[in-house]
């Protein structure tokens, strides 16, 4: 071997570099509140979906993840094959996926406040240019992104999907615009909807588990108690409103309505509209914000 | 622990200084009919400043009255120029805060949370990053911190809890017992790193213990804060007139040797306590003269000297002074 291949040569970049590791003062930019804020958001949907995290915590995030986009693809394959075949329905979505969105919810939305609390974090975020209530719609935020990544994607996918099959695509899909803004809006209202409610059963535990536990039976219960309600209270006027308790129902009656689709039914009758919904459930995020402002933000 | 009663006159509570860090107004907090602070006054200079007192005494709650965490339930705080609560924000963009629970998460690397808390006091992501890993370094974790914290030692998660309170590289920042779970080699090189994050860094910091030795080895100005009422504040260690003392152990009659001395115009010698035995007698503000009146005095009265000793005021004489020797407890001296 020649040996000036061993000599260190000037400009080699493995030899001669010196590093200072000696402290140096910041001097760029302070970003403020708002960057705290984005930064708080997105680490937070990192985190709940597993990031930086051993493999186990992003099972159960890909495997509801699959599960939805099945829930999509495979009508679109059938459509793709028959013309006339219309699987599911844009408003028959949250019917179909009311499960999975449950059980994606009841994942994230402890992953976003239960660590904290149980780890005493929150002292650490408090000490930072954020104030609790930033804190707060922070993690709402990102709880309702998050669930958007599960309800308007796939949704969003569904419709281009069933756009590109039409025989004109460009033509359909500015027919079809108005089917996309209702796609987005019924998206939105209930990824707020569930995230509120997933955040505020979250808000008075620091165990994961235990949330988690409390969001699934919650859902089920209500579910169940609207339906019991119904049959039980005779007058035929107030049996539309008990559907409010149940998650479930006041999403399909939402969505179903948004869509133009009111399914009658002759036990309950004509369901509420989408307005009452959409106002009930956002009135629904208004109050567990507040009882989550009640939580954090103690008198002190 | 047995310690001798104070001789010294007591100071005034807190002086006021030039360009004060952190300044409070009557700051007050009760919690109920709990008062955990009670109408406190400071002007703290830039600097090593030491907060002593003992558990419960309030320090932690002035911490967080002055992070703007809580709010006072009468009085103003000023931290770097803002109000502390109505410009919470301000200050803590400017501030750093190591506190004393456990507050890591678990299931994240040193790197990556110290990063998203760069991030989150303001910083760019790609500087946040950067900058957790030199701090990091500089706190002694260098591959570590590509690790779970939950595999950490107690030493190795206060580092990262330093890290954290530094990584915005604040002009000022709050340690709340920083030593605490930890053995004496721990302790002895995270307050070299605090030195270290003072003096080489430049940054001011304020020390909470309730530990004597770690606020006098670190801290150059000194707040006792004790029972929610401020006791003292001013600087430890300095070579003033007025904290000097002569300390002389004498084997003899101590009464006729200060009598002796006063008649030598030495009007400020005190019988302290007895040392081994042995009487001794403390003289304030020893001059020339004092010096040779206990020379000219042992020779007069024919008694031996066993020591003689010029000291400075030490952060013991000021907590003595300030609480009482009763309130000093082995607690002070970290169990030792």
């Amino acid at each position: 071997m020649a040996e000036s291949s061993m000599t260190p040569q000037p400009g080699d970049r493995a030899f001669g570099e010196i590093y200072d590791r000696g402290y140096q003062h910041y001097t760029g930019p302070r970003l403020g509140r708002a960057h705290a804020f984005r930064a708080l958001t997105g680490y937070s949907m990192k985190r709940a979906l597993g990031a930086k995290k051993r493999w186990t915590a992003k099972v159960v995030p890909v495997l509801l993840y699959v599960a939805v986009a099945l829930l999509v693809i495979i009508p679109l394959g059938i459509q793709a094959f028959i013309d006339s075949a219309e699987v599911l329905q844009y408003w028959e979505f949250f019917s179909v996926s009311w499960l999975i969105l449950g059980v994606f919810v009841a994942t994230i939305a402890p992953e976003m406040l239960c660590s904290d609390r149980r780890e005493k974090t929150l002292i650490l975020y408090f000490s930072r240019p954020i104030t609790r209530l930033d804190y707060l719609l922070s993690k709402l935020l990102a709880t309702a992104l998050l669930t958007l990544t599960i309800t308007l994607v796939p949704l969003a996918i569904f419709w281009l999907g069933r756009q590109l099959l039409d025989d004109a695509p460009v033509q359909a899909m500015g027919d079809n615009l108005g089917d996309l803004g209702r796609i987005v809006v019924v998206s939105v209202v209930v990824s707020a909807y569930l995230g509120a409610l997933g955040l505020m059963v979250s808000s008075f535990t620091s165990r994961k588990a235990i949330a988690i536990g409390v969001i699934i039976v919650a859902f089920l219960v209500a579910s169940a108690m609207a339906g019991v309600l119904q049959e039980v209270v005779g007058n035929q006027d107030q049996k539309p409103w008990f559907a409010l308790i149940s998650p479930a129902q006041t999403i399909d009656d939402f969505s179903g309505g948004v869509f133009g689709n009111v399914q009658f039914d002759i036990e309950i009758g004509e369901p509420l509209s989408a307005w009452t919904n959409g106002v009930a459930m956002v009135a629904v995020v208004l109050i567990c914000c507040a009882i989550m402002y009640w939580r954090y933000v103690p008198e002190d | 622990m047995a310690m001798a009663s104070p001789i010294i006159e007591a100071p005034s509570v807190a002086q006021p200084v030039a360009d004060p860090v952190i300044s409070t107004v009557d700051l007050t907090k009760r919690f109920g009919s709990f008062t955990a602070l009670n109408q406190i006054d400071l002007s703290i200079p830039r600097g090593a400043i030491g907060l002593l007192g003992p558990n419960g005494a309030g320090k932690t709650t002035l911490i967080r009255l002055l992070l703007g965490l809580a709010k006072p339930t009468s009085g103003s705080a000023e931290v770097l120029g803002f109000n502390a609560f109505s410009q919470g924000i301000q200050v803590r963009e400017r501030v750093g805060y190591m506190p004393e629970a456990e507050c890591l998460p678990s299931n994240a690397t040193a790197a990556d949370f110290v990063g998203h808390m760069a991030e989150m006091s303001g910083l760019p992501k790609t500087v946040a990053r950067q900058r957790a890993a030199d701090v990091l370094y500089q706190v002694g974790l260098n591959e570590e911190r590509y690790r779970l914290i939950k595999g950490f030692s107690t030493g190795m998660k206060q580092r990262v809890k330093l890290a954290q309170s530094i990584v915005h590289d604040p002009s000022l920042i709050f340690l709340d017992e920083p030593t605490a779970g930890l053995d004496p080699p721990g302790r002895d090189s995270m307050l070299e790193l605090v030195e270290r994050i003072h003096h080489m860094m430049g940054m001011t910091v304020v020390l909470s213990s309730h530990i004597l030795e770690d606020i006098e080895r670190v801290c150059d100005y000194v707040v006792i804060i004790d029972s929610g009422q401020l006791v003292l504040a001013q600087p430890i260690g300095g070579k003033s007139a007025e904290g000097a003392q002569l300390s002389i152990q004498i084997d003899g009659n101590a009464e006729q040797f200060i009598q002796r001395l006063n008649a030598l115009g030495i009007h400020d010698a005190r019988l302290r306590d007895r040392m081994m035995g042995l009487p001794e007698i403390v003289i304030r503000h020893p001059s020339d003269k004092a010096y040779d009146a206990v020379r000219d005095t042992a020779v007069e009265l024919d008694v031996a000297l066993v020591s003689m000793t010029g000291r400075t005021r030490s952060l013991e004489d000021l907590y003595l002074q300030a609480v009482g020797a009763e309130a000093l407890d082995t607690d002070y001296y970290g169990g030792v």
